[in-house]
Formats: structure tokens, C-alpha cells, sequence
């Protein structure tokens, strides 16, 4: 007997489920944007004889309805909790939490991308620059060089990169700042560091190029909820955090110019410090070449940084002491073009990227 | 489609089980085959003509042989669905091995077809060659096409079975009992298969994917590989075979079992009983069988068993390492038979271990792109190419899958089961509570799958290739 009302339990119990689940699949509101993956979610495929012949139509609707799933926030939280605590799985998509930090597990490290990347940038020294240039790599190490090793992920072998990096990019002064950072200088959510704690890293690099940075950086508080991309990847149930950035009379002062697009931006903009990336407020995010200029700038003393999105947080730092600072990013720009913005006579030179584009460096044209 | 997609569990299933439990007795095959057109189409909508038209030759050599006396014409017609039924088959699956080995063995360039294979041929051919035997030997024939295309079509076995025997299911077709016994027997059936998919068997797959692309193969990565591939496999096929067996149960029909603890076998000849039983039962009986079986010489036998094998390989796949792979069992099959059967009864764990390396092994095999690549996997087990022991990632992934390495293990055994039928029959405080809270840790299982389904993180089931 009680059998029989169990059975007719999990029968009714498995018909309701799925009758609510179906009516909230149909008429659950789509969002526009996945805020937390970042993404645009799929759209409904167009229906015609073609899509439905070919299949085309049944693959976008796969697509579709794997994103249409009404609470998918709180689902893809289930399954990344259930992976990590039940399963024990050393990562979920390749993040990892360790110490309250999320990391993506960088591994293993591709040497032949390592050296493409020295010599790409041989290629910028050979085109524009000689030796009346001073010249400098500075690499950034990524949050695993800090958190892998003590909780057991795999991890870079950092110090084969930097000898490697020093020794092929022999045309530059190699700047070390592993030992100016910690972990807690990085985002927990995201993979950069925080502004407000790069000061030192500044400051060496200014020093070894001749310049003292000033002291008087005010923090200023951008979005006290910032997610970052670790986030919305890794589905784990993280708090927000504060994003945060340095301002001084000579940064409100600069004038910053998006010459990929040709217009004036500013150099920290809190509209993108709430939009989908907060981290896109330092310099406006991806842009492939800016220029800033320092009307207060104690002498003409000018840099040029070859970059990727670490060097957004840093370079405003760096104002203070250059009269001019051209930004360029050689994952969206041949070198090629640059001779046609930048004027490299007499500019100093600072090649400076994290350990992570460089194990990629198949992006860098 | 994919039983575990949202597609399938959230827009299908409850469309198809409202309307079937809606619709009057006399339409549910009706909506059950609908159900099934779209279900394949879903998938292959251009290949639906070529089982549409299979189903439909199939019927008309039925009725045509169920209407001759002559048993020489019926034998004929037998004949001759049996060998259009395979020529699609042929064709379709073989045709590019053929060329390709013709051309090494010629030097030749003939041009391959390169024709995408239709989704479960595999499956719905045999099941019709079964239509057409049974009919020959004397199963009265199916005169209602809408049930025959419905045996043929049904969409719980259609893709990866199990071969469902017409002679099995005849009378289901026609007539069923549905009852919320059954039915709560076939949700708790495709619950737990589907678990058994996303939670283990998808989980292994990202790290035999994992082993398949890294830089950093040591002999322990090779075994760990191994290893979770012979889980991956048992758990993504078993678990299909156990949606399908429980989707069945829901729509009224009694499929047989696939799979009963094949890794918990003392010997390969006992591993085929409990592996992809219904491959196995049809391969004994429309082939092994009429070519004499165990009834004849030693000889005749050892090359009946090869026969067998040969072909069970070959129905796997178009590609040698299928044919090496039904063939390496041929051979243990025939050394067993020979006697050594009684030597290793002695030693369970013995023979455990036996049966379990050698079915790794030909997992290995069969799981390889070329017997080049089988070579070299199971040389690695072995440290062959100088691969070191061990490798940093190999540690990690040992320990990134520990859990589910175990649980796969011991789900693997009949241990849980047995546990929990008798925890529920011991009347206690627990059992009673666990038998109470099922619904609800079905619910949560759902749940939690739906997580997974969400994430994005699932494979295609390995069977659907075959």
C-alpha cells in the first residue's frame, strides 16, 4: 500500500515537475545579456525549409534552450558547488578557488609561444627602435604563479619564463616585479590586479626609466560591486568586490586620445566601471592605440607601452611623470601601422605583458 | 536529439508523455511514432526518408512472406529484405572502408564517398533484419504499419538501443498495460541513467579528453586514462540503456536488460553475457546459431566464434581497430572455452583483475582513431615511448577525479543496489526513510542535472556513432 503511494508520488512529483518546468521554459523572459558570463545569450533560430532541412535550425535551437533555462544563474551555481564540494573536482572549467581567489589554471606553458612573443617584439625593436632608445620588458605574473603551487594545481614554471623572456629580448632591461606583488594585490573574481595596489610596480618602472612618481594618489571607489570575469565562469557563489582607481591633479588633468577610433576619452570612466566589464573604466578597456598626454608634465619625457589589458591600470599611474604615453596593443594592431601615430626618437620604450597573453602569443600580429 | 539535453527533458518529453497520456489506446503508437519521426529527424532530418523507406520494405517483405505457403519463396523473400536491409547498411556505414582499403591494397585512388552515417542504422537494421527472421520462422507478421514503424522507430531505443527483438515486444505493440507502478519504475530507471550520463559519464569523458590532447603523458596518465575510459564507456551506454528501458516502462513496454554488472565478471565468455546483452543475444541467434553454434566440430566452432566476433567488431564501427577489437575477444572467448575457465574460478580476484585489464585493453582499442594510436596507448601503459611515470598533470588529474573514479567503481558493482534494497527491507527508522524521500532525491537529482545541462558540459553518447 505504501509502496503504491510512493510510486504514484514520484509519478505525480515527475509530471508536475516537468509540466512547470515546460510552461517556464515557454514563458520565462529571455535576458539581453548575460551579465555574469558576460555574453549575449542565444537567440531563438530563424525557422524556414532550408534551417529545418539542413539541421541548422535544431542545432541554434540546442543552443537556444540550454540558455532560455529559467533560473540559469542559480543552476550553473548547483552544478560549479556540486563539482568543487561533491565531486571534488580540482577545478570547473578550469577555475579554481583557493584562499577566497579564483584562478584559471594556466597550464602547460607553451615555450614556442614564449619565444614568438620575444620575437615579435624583436620585430618592433628592429623596425622603429635603436640604441638611443632605452627599452624594457616588464612581465606580470598570473594569479597561479601565486596560488597553484600551495594548493596543488598546475602551474607555469615562471622562472624558465622570465630567464628565457630576459635573455631573448636581449634589446631590453629586463624590469622584475614578481617580488612587488601578492595575491591580494589581484581581483578574487578577475584576472587583474588592482589598481590601488600597483603603486610600487610603478614606481620601479618610472625609476628605472629616470622618473620619480609623486605620492599624493587619492583612491577613489568606482563600483563597490564589481564582479569580475572569474565569476560569471567559474558559477560559484562569490561577493562582489570593490573596484577602486588613484587619482592625483595630473591624471585629472591628462587628455586622452582613442586614436583607434579617433576621439577624446577619459582615462578612468565610471559609466564602464558599472557596465558588463568594470575593469574596462581604466583607459576605456580594448583599444589597439591611445595617446595621453600631461599638460603638467615636469619635462618632455615620453613612453611608449606595448601592452595588454594589465597595462590599462598601470599606465595611468605612470602619467605624472611623462609628458606623453602612447598605449599600443599588438594583439588588435600590426606593428606595421604604428610608424604612422608614433614618433619613437627619443621615446622610451616599455614592452610590458602578463604571463598569460604571452603563453598565447599567437594573438600578438 | 539527446535524452540528456534540455531540448529532451524540458520541450520533448513533457509535449510527447501529455500528449500520449491524453490521446485514446488506439492512438498512442501513433503519437509515440510522430514522436519518434521527430525525435530522429530532430538529428538527421535528411536521413528519416531512408528509415522511413527501410520500415516500409521491411513491412512489405512481412506481409508478402507471411502470405506465401512455399517455403522456398518465403525463404526468398527473407533473403532478399535481409540483404537490402544490409545493404543500406553497407553502404552507408562501409562503403568509404571499403574504398579505402581497396585503394591501399590496389594503389588505387578510387574517390571515397565520405557519406555522413545515418544516426542508429546500426540499431533499426538489426532490429528489422529481427522483424524479418521472426517472420520467417514463423512470428505472424505485422499488418498495422503504424505498429511496425513503431517498433522500428521507437525513439527510448531508437538511437542506441537496446536491440529490441520483434518477437519480444509483438504483443506490446498491440496491447500494454500502463500502470503508475510501472511507470514510477521507468522514471526512477531514466533518473538514475541519466545521473549515470551526466554525473559520471560526461565527467570521466572531460578527463580521457583531457589525457587525449595533453603534452604530458606518463605511464600513470595512460593507465588513469584507461581506467576512466573503461567507466566512461560502461556508464554513458548503460546509462542510455537505462533511460531507454525507462522511457519504455513509462509508455507501457517491457524492454529486456542490456547490461547486468559487466564488470563484475569472472571471465570474458561471462563479460559477453553482461555486456550489451541484446547485441550479444542477436549475434548468438541469427548468426552464431544458424552457422551451427556449439553443435558442431571444435574447428567449425573456433570459426564460428570468429565469424561472430569479426562481425561484432565490424557492426561497431567501419575501421580496423573495431574488427581487432571483436576479434582480440574471439580470442580469450575460444582460450576460456578450452578450459581454462575452471583454472581462474579459482581465484576471484584473480579473474577479476583478468577480466578487467583485458577489457581496458580492448577499450583502449576500441576507443582509439587508428590501431596506429591503440598501439601506442597501450604500449604506454607499459612506459613504452620513454614516458616517464609520472607527470604533474597526471597527479592533478588523479586527484581532480578521485571521487568520481570511485564512485564510478563502486557503481560499477552491484554493491549499491543490493545496500539499498536492504536498508529499505530492514523496516528501519532509515529505510523508511529512505524509501520515503525517493521522489524527492529523484526531484534533486533533476535538479542538479539540470545544472549540468545548463553549464553547457555534456558529450554526445558514444553508442550514437555505431
Amino acid at each position: 500500500m505504501q509502496a503504491t503511494k510512493k510510486e504514484h508520488m514520484i509519478c505525480g512529483l515527475f509530471a508536475v515537475f516537468l509540466a512547470a518546468a515546460f510552461g517556464l521554459f515557454i514563458f520565462w523572459p529571455q535576458p539581453e545579456y548575460f551579465m555574469d558570463e558576460r555574453r549575449l545569450p542565444a537567440k531563438f533560430p530563424e525557422v524556414s525549409a532550408e534551417s529545418l532541412l539542413s539541421g541548422r535550425f535544431m542545432g541554434g535551437f540546442e543552443k537556444y534552450a540550454t540558455d532560455a533555462v529559467p533560473f540559469r544563474i542559480n543552476f550553473r551555481r548547483l552544478k560549479a558547488v556540486s563539482a568543487l564540494y561533491l565531486f571534488h573536482r580540482q577545478d570547473n572549467h578550469g577555475i579554481y578557488l583557493q584562499d577566497g581567489y579564483t584562478a584559471k589554471m594556466e597550464y602547460p606553458l607553451n615555450q614556442a609561444n614564449f619565444l614568438r612573443a620575444a620575437e615579435r617584439f624583436r620585430y618592433v625593436y628592429d623596425k622603429y627602435l635603436n640604441e638611443n632608445n632605452q627599452v624594457f620588458l616588464s612581465l606580470i605574473p598570473d594569479k597561479n604563479y601565486f596560488l597553484a603551487k600551495s594548493s596543488g594545481h598546475l602551474w607555469m614554471d615562471y622562472s624558465w619564463i622570465e630567464e628565457t623572456m630576459s635573455r631573448k629580448v636581449d634589446f631590453a632591461e629586463y624590469i622584475g616585479i614578481f617580488d612587488l606583488l601578492k595575491i591580494e594585490d589581484y581581483y578574487q573574481t578577475d584576472t587583474h590586479w588592482r589598481q590601488e595596489k600597483i603603486k610600487p610596480v610603478a614606481e620601479r618602472i618610472a625609476q628605472k626609466t629616470g622618473v620619480i612618481l609623486p605620492e599624493d594618489y587619492q583612491p577613489k571607489m568606482a563600483n563597490p560591486e564589481f564582479y569580475g570575469v572569474y565569476y560569471g565562469q567559474s558559477g560559484l557563489p562569490l561577493p562582489p568586490e570593490s573596484l577602486q582607481y588613484l587619482m592625483n591633479q595630473e591624471i585629472q588633468m591628462a587628455q586622452v586620445f582613442d586614436l583607434q577610433n579617433g576621439k577624446e576619452i577619459p582615462v578612468y570612466d565610471e559609466t564602464l566601471a558599472l557596465g558588463r566589464d568594470g575593469y574596462e573604466m581604466f583607459l576605456s578597456g580594448p583599444l589597439s592605440l591611445i595617446k595621453i598626454e600631461n599638460p603638467a608634465a615636469p619635462k618632455d619625457k615620453k613612453m611608449v607601452i606595448f601592452r595588454d589589458s594589465f597595462g590599462s591600470a598601470l599606465a595611468p599611474l605612470l602619467i605624472p611623470g611623462y609628458s606623453q604615453i602612447y598605449l599600443a596593443d599588438i594583439r588588435y594592431l600590426h606593428p606595421d601601422r604604428l610608424g604612422k601615430y608614433i614618433d619613437f626618437e627619443n621615446s622610451d620604450i616599455l614592452f610590458l605583458y602578463s604571463t598569460l597573453v604571452l603563453n598565447h602569443s599567437e594573438t600578438l600580429k | 536529439m539527446l535524452f540528456s539535453s534540455i531540448t529532451f527533458l524540458y520541450y520533448f518529453l513533457p509535449i510527447v508523455l501529455g500528449l500520449y497520456f491524453i490521446v485514446p489506446r488506439q492512438w498512442k503508437n501513433s503519437v509515440l511514432l510522430l514522436a519518434s519521426l521527430l525525435f530522429y529527424g530532430w538529428g538527421e532530418p535528411k536521413y528519416l526518408f531512408l528509415m522511413t523507406l527501410s520500415i516500409g520494405l521491411g513491412y512489405l517483405f512481412g506481409i508478402g512472406m507471411e502470405r506465401q505457403s512455399k517455403h522456398k519463396v518465403r525463404k526468398i523473400l527473407c533473403t532478399v529484405s535481409v540483404a537490402i536491409s544490409l545493404s543500406f547498411l553497407l553502404y552507408f556505414k562501409y562503403a568509404d572502408f571499403f574504398i579505402a582499403n581497396f585503394n591501399t591494397a590496389t594503389g588505387l585512388s578510387v574517390p571515397l564517398l565520405r557519406i555522413a552515417l545515418p544516426i542508429g542504422i546500426s540499431f533499426y537494421t538489426f532490429q528489422m533484419i529481427s522483424y524479418t527472421m521472426d517472420v520467417y520462422q514463423g512470428e505472424k507478421a505485422q499488418t498495422n504499419i503504424i505498429h511496425l514503424a513503431t517498433y522500428i522507430a521507437m525513439f527510448p531505443q531508437l538511437i542506441a538501443g537496446p536491440i529490441v527483438r520483434y518477437s519480444d515486444i509483438a504483443a506490446q505493440l498491440k496491447q500494454r498495460q500502463h500502470s503508475a507502478a510501472l511507470a514510477a519504475a521507468g522514471i526512477r530507471r531514466f533518473v538514475l541513467g541519466l545521473a549515470k550520463k551526466i554525473l559520471i559519464a560526461n565527467q570521466l569523458g572531460e578527463l580521457c579528453a583531457a589525457f587525449r590532447v595533453s603534452n604530458e603523458k606518463s605511464v600513470l596518465f595512460y593507465w588513469l586514462y584507461g581506467i576512466a575510459f573503461l567507466f566512461h564507456i560502461y556508464f554513458d551506454f548503460s546509462g542510455y540503456s537505462d533511460m531507454a528501458i525507462g522511457l519504455g516502462k513509462i509508455f507501457g513496454f517491457r524492454f529486456l536488460e542490456n547490461f547486468n554488472y559487466p564488470y563484475m565478471a569472472g571471465s570474458i565468455t561471462e563479460f559477453w553475457r553482461r555486456w550489451h546483452i541484446s547485441l550479444g543475444t542477436w549475434f548468438r541467434d541469427y548468426v552464431y546459431i544458424p552457422l551451427g553454434g556449439n553443435r558442431c566440430s571444435k574447428p567449425r566452432q573456433i570459426i564460428n566464434i570468429l565469424v561472430v566476433w569479426f562481425l561484432t567488431g565490424f557492426w561497431h564501427g567501419a575501421a580496423w581497430n573495431f574488427i581487432v577489437w571483436g576479434l582480440f575477444f574471439a580470442v580469450f572467448l575460444v582460450i576460456e572455452k578450452s578450459g581454462i575457465l575452471s583454472f581462474m574460478q579459482k581465484s576471484k580476484i584473480l579473474a577479476s583483475f583478468y577480466v578487467l585489464f583485458l577489457v581496458m585493453v580492448s577499450f583502449i582499442i576500441f576507443n582509439a582513431a587508428d590501431m596506429k594510436e591503440a598501439v601506442s596507448d597501450i604500449a604506454g601503459l607499459f612506459g613504452g615511448h620513454g614516458v616517464p611515470l609520472v607527470s604533474a598533470e597526471a597527479i592533478y588529474q588523479l586527484r581532480s577525479f578521485a571521487v568520481v573514479l570511485v564512485l564510478a567503481a563502486v557503481g560499477a558493482t552491484s554493491l549499491p543496489k543490493t545496500a539499498m534494497e536492504k536498508l529499505i527491507s530492514q523496516s528501519s527508522f532509515l529505510g523508511k526513510s529512505i524509501s520515503a524521500l525517493e521522489p524527492v532525491f529523484l526531484l534533486g537529482l533533476l535538479l542538479m542535472m539540470t545544472g549540468y545541462l545548463a553549464d553547457g558540459s555534456f558529450n554526445p553518447f558514444l553508442y550514437f556513432r555505431f
